[in-house]
Formats: structure tokens, C-alpha cells, sequence
């Protein structure tokens, strides 16, 4: 699986290898305390919490939460949060995964053709992906802003002056879209990035063959060029699932879940329940649904992946 | 033929200025506003470059909402801090999976990589009342442990992609020389792999400054909090907003972050590749 070599342990017999098990336990140790105190107990923690009464006055006076007989789970599919949100979240995932992957490729096969100016360009598209989230909420807040935003102007100008009201982010059927917009400005910067290392290694003589022998520039993209990039193409998706999935700081700049719920995904739900209304049983209860769909998504995208390798 | 390439030639420099302008614009119009005062920025139609440009918001940032400045060195403090928690248990533990296979890697690879998956408000609802108990929460350290473990798997196996690229002679080299096991690591290995801890380090510092979530929540000192949760909650009034305060926020936000991206992108572009595509 890893690259590297391993230090010969055999030629000093057992001994040595138990002593190489030690050493490496103990370099392992700082991690796996970290990880085990900050992460899995946690969550473990979080999913046992969802089948409690549990909320911010049972941690000021130390009572322990009282088991509810899943009843933070019934109210959030009885009250109709829970529905909405996850087909949001979907939504929003699905979106920007696949805009983003278009738009990266896209501007990577650009910058992969011998361009003058390409190292320039690879260089200074970065800047979105180093921008704070919440000031790329914030600068497309500004974009968007209903009365003196460039986009209403833009939309003006290029409607000719027809439409002279334009509020992306106030409007139930848009929001979702202007915060994707967000999304994908600050993505597909590191997407490109990823997609123009995996463009490095297509070998150059197979496109030549194939051109030679009459395929066209999309028979040459789909037969050689993406069999060549799966790794690549697999990796930088699944990242982007992961991290939109998780997407929170952008829809609570920009939009708080609003206008009338309609960009509440389960991270602003779970957030809201559990910081905001103090209810953190109900807000374990979404994360636990949350990370159940998450695994069902990536173990739903690793699945088509592998059968397209057949 | 030559007409065909001409049309190619033009779809593609039509979609790269395309794309280009979607990335680049928006910050520029950002800086733009920055220099105008609100009375011009509320203008309509919207001017292109200021007519009277100005330093007034810059000014203003520093002297009446100088918090942000207190921000802003919070955010260095814990950002810096988790940045170098984190690259140095990746010196070790990335040392361990990639010249030690033992049975259990496989079982810690696979632990780290779910980890990366989880929420992070599921973890949040719990860590709230275990930091409590251990006297953590609403203290800076507690929040360098919290988003510092958040970044740990990734950075592990970024750093262990690095420790692949070392070839194992060395090692063996000084071990037949006498040298101790902390001794090759420390000694011997490590400073081969400065632009893997280059790479990991910075990676871990822009992560840990676009930290939102484990501040606002962790932190309910005001003098504690850090850049993203304290502009959330001081400069993002309900009803209206000041426009070029925020704009002027957005560019000294943003800045250590573009200055630290072009002095170290040779690594960090080369380290994440490596990372992403091998990992």
C-alpha cells in the first residue's frame, strides 16, 4: 500500500522485532491519545448523548441526560426538520461536487495545453482556496448585497435594465445556488490543482497514437485521458464530498439556514438544536443521521467506483 | 483544419477568462471597496475603481474596532500553536507508518481516515462538556488541542508520504554506526524531511486559521476569541452592515494567508499533490 521501504528487521531475530514494535508504538502514541481523547470518544460520546434528554442545564448541574425512548429522534421526522434538511444538504453536495469537477477539469485541461502564461495563472487562481470561509461568506455577501451588489448591477446590464430587483440570497428557490456559488469559488482553485497533477501523468505518446489514428478530441478526453486520471478523479471527488458534506461556516454567514429554512442543511440543524435551542440530545441525534448518510454516500461513491473499474 | 483550431483556440481562452474573472474578480472588488467610504460604496450604479480613494476603514480598523486586532493575534497564537502541535506528532507518527508495517497500520489508516469524516459539531456537542471536565474549555490551549486533533490524520499521512520518498540506506547506515533509535530519527531523518514539515506545518496553520466552529463554541471569553468566530459575532450585526469595515476585515484577514501561500507555495502545491494523489 505505502511506497516506502521497510527497515530490515530480520537479520536481528526476534529481539529486534519486538524492539521495532515498541519504538513504533511509542511514536504512534501522542496520535492515537489525541485522536482517541479529541475524535472517537467524542463522537462515540455525541451518538450516546442522541438517546438522552440531555441538554446545557444538565452539564451546569451535573445531572445526568434521561433516556427518552428515541424520542429526539421522533420529534425531529414528526416535526418535518429533519426531511428537508438532509434533501438540502444532498442537494448543496451534489451541486457543487459536480460543478466543481466540471469547472476544475475544464480550467485544467486549459492550463495543461502549452500556455504562455500558465504557471502565472496556476499560481494566482490559488487565492480563493486561501481565503478564509467565513470571509468568502462575507465577500460574496458583499457580491450579492440586494441594493448596491455587483451582481443585481450586472444582472441589470446585462437584461438590458429589465430586472431591477435581484436577491439571491433572500429568495427560497435561490439561496441555495448563491451560497454554492461561494462554495465553488473558494473550491475549484485546489480541485484545478489536483486535477492538472493527475493530467501529469497521461502519457503524451498515447494522445499522439490515438490522434494519429483518428480520435477525436473527446474520444481522446474519454478513452485515455480519464481511465489515465482515475485515481486522481476518485481523490479529489471524495474530498469534495467530505468537505461539503461538512460545509457549515458559509451558510451560517451568509444565509443562518434562511430564507424559510430553505439552505438548512443538517450542519446549521444540528448547530441550531444543539447551540442554539440548547437541546444537545436533538443535536446529536441530526449528527448521528448526518454521519449515517455520509457513510451511506461515500460507501455508495466508492461502490460505483469500484464497478467501474470492471 | 485551421479554421476548427481557431474556434478551439477562442472557446478555450473564452472559458479560461471566464473562470478566471469568477476567481480573481470578486477579491479585487473587495480591495476596491476597501478604499472607498460607505457613501460611495452605496452608490448606484457601482464605480469600477474609487473616485476619492481613501484609507479611512483601514484607519478606523485600527483605531475604534480594535478588537479585531485582538482577534487576529488570538488567531496567530492558536493557529501557530496548533500548527506546531500537530507537525510534531506528524514527525513521529509519520516516521512510524511509513517505515514500521505492522499489523495494526492498517487498523490506524483506517481509523485516521474516518476520523477525517466526522462532523465536526458531532464532536463538538460532547468535547463541550469533556473540555469542561478537564478544565479546558474557554481557555486558548484547549482550543489548539481541539482543532489541532481535527488535522492530525491528514497531516499523519502527509508526513508519511514524505518519509516514503527517504531511502532507508541512511538509517542503516547509522545504525551500524552506533547511532540510538531517537537519534536517526531526530538526527539522520528529520532534517531530510524540512519541506515535509514545510508543507505539513503550513497546511495545519491555514487549516487551523479558517477554524470557525471550535472557537465559537469552545471560547466564551470575548479577549479569547479568535479571528473568524469574533468578526462572526461582533461585526455581523443582524439587521445592517457596515460595508467597507467588513471589506476592509475580509483583506487583513485574508492577507497572512496570501502572503504565506506565495513565499511557500513551491511546498505546499508539491505536499499536497504528493498527499492527495499517493494518500
Amino acid at each position: 500500500m505505502r511506497g516506502g521501504r521497510v527497515l530490515n528487521t530480520k537479520r536481528f531475530g526476534i529481539k529486534r522485532h519486538t524492539a521495532d514494535k515498541l519504538f513504533s508504538l511509542m511514536l504512534l502514541l501522542p496520535a492515537i491519545i489525541t485522536t482517541i481523547i479529541f475524535i472517537l470518544i467524542p463522537v462515540v460520546d455525541s451518538i450516546y448523548r442522541s438517546f438522552f434528554d440531555y441538554r446545557v442545564r444538565n452539564i451546569i448541574s451535573g445531572e445526568p441526560g434521561i433516556w427518552n425512548n428515541f424520542a429526539n429522534y421522533a420529534k425531529l421526522f414528526s416535526n418535518g426538520k429533519l426531511v428537508p434538511s438532509m434533501i438540502n444538504t444532498l442537494v448543496f453536495v451534489f451541486g457543487v461536487v459536480i460543478a466543481q469537477f466540471i469547472f476544475g477539469m475544464a480550467l485544467a485541461l486549459i492550463l495543461n495545453t502549452n500556455m504562455k502564461a500558465s504557471r502565472f495563472i496556476r499560481s494566482i487562481m490559488m487565492v480563493p482556496w486561501v481565503v478564509p470561509t467565513i470571509i468568502s461568506g462575507l465577500v460574496w455577501l458583499w457580491m450579492f448585497q440586494p441594493q448596491y451588489g455587483l451582481v443585481k448591477f450586472l444582472a441589470g446590464v446585462i437584461t438590458g435594465g429589465k430586472i431591477t430587483d435581484f436577491a439571491i440570497l433572500n429568495n427560497p428557490a435561490t439561496a441555495m445556488f448563491g451560497v454554492s456559488v461561494a462554495a465553488l469559488w473558494k473550491q475549484i482553485p485546489l480541485a484545478t490543482l489536483l486535477l492538472l497533477a493527475g493530467l501529469a501523468n497521461v502519457p503524451e505518446d498515447m494522445l499522439e497514437a490515438a490522434k494519429i489514428d483518428g480520435a477525436n478530441g473527446v474520444q481522446r478526453f474519454f478513452r485515455i485521458t480519464m481511465p489515465y486520471m482515475k485515481s486522481v478523479i476518485k481523490v479529489t471527488v471524495s474530498m469534495s464530498i467530505i468537505e461539503n458534506f461538512k460545509q457549515f461556516p458559509l451558510f451560517w454567514t451568509m444565509t443562518g439556514g434562511g430564507p424559510n429554512n430553505s439552505t438548512t442543511t443538517m450542519a446549521i440543524l444540528s448547530y441550531r438544536e444543539a447551540f442554539v435551542s440548547n437541546n444537545f440530545g436533538s443535536g446529536a441525534a441530526v449528527t448521528t443521521v448526518w454521519m449515517l448518510m455520509m457513510i451511506a454516500v461515500v460507501f455508495l461513491y466508492n461502490r460505483i467506483f469500484k464497478e467501474s473499474e470492471v | 483544419m485551421k479554421r476548427n483550431r481557431l474556434t478551439a483556440n477562442i472557446v478555450k481562452y473564452a472559458v479560461l477568462t471566464l473562470i478566471l474573472l469568477f476567481l480573481l474578480f470578486p477579491l479585487f472588488w473587495v480591495l476596491m471597496t476597501s478604499f472607498k467610504t460607505n457613501m460611495e460604496a452605496y452608490k448606484f450604479p457601482p464605480t469600477l475603481i474609487p473616485k476619492a480613494p481613501t484609507v479611512q476603514s483601514y484607519i478606523d480598523l485600527f483605531t475604534k474596532n480594535n478588537e479585531f486586532f485582538m482577534y487576529y493575534k488570538n488567531n496567530f497564537i492558536v493557529a501557530g500553536g496548533a500548527a506546531l502541535m500537530t507537525t510534531f506528532i506528524a514527525i513521529m507518527s509519520g516516521y512510524a507508518l511509513s517505515r514500521f508495517h505492522f499489523k495494526w497500520n492498517g487498523w490506524i489508516v483506517a481509523s485516521f481516515t474516518s476520523a477525517q469524516m466526522f462532523p465536526i459539531i458531532s464532536r463538538l456537542i460532547s468535547l463541550y462538556k469533556i473540555m469542561g471536565d478537564i478544565h479546558l474549555i474557554n481557555t486558548r490551549i484547549g482550543l489548539v488541542f481541539a482543532v489541532g486533533a481535527s488535522m492530525l490524520p491528514f497531516t499523519i499521512m502527509l508526513m508519511s508520504s514524505f518519509y516514503d520518498g527517504i531511502p532507508v540506506e541512511l538509517e542503516e547506515a547509522a545504525q551500524i554506526d552506533g547511532a540510538g533509535r531517537f537519534q536517526i530519527l531526530f538526527q539522520v531523518v528529520a532534517p531530510l524531511i524540512k519541506p515535509g514539515m514545510l508543507a505539513v506545518g503550513i497546511y495545519a496553520f491555514l487549516l487551523s486559521w479558517d477554524d470557525y466552529l471550535h472557537a465559537s463554541t469552545l471560547i466564551q471569553t470575548d479577549s479569547l476569541r479568535t479571528l473568524s468566530a469574533g468578526v462572526a459575532l461582533r461585526y455581523l450585526g443582524e439587521l445592517s452592515y457596515d460595508w467597507s469595515l467588513i471589506n476592509t476585515i475580509s483583506i487583513v484577514g485574508t492577507l497572512p494567508m496570501v502572503f504565506l501561500f506565495f513565499f511557500f507555495q513551491k511546498y505546499m502545491v508539491k505536499g499536497l499533490v504528493a498527499g492527495a494523489v499517493k494518500g
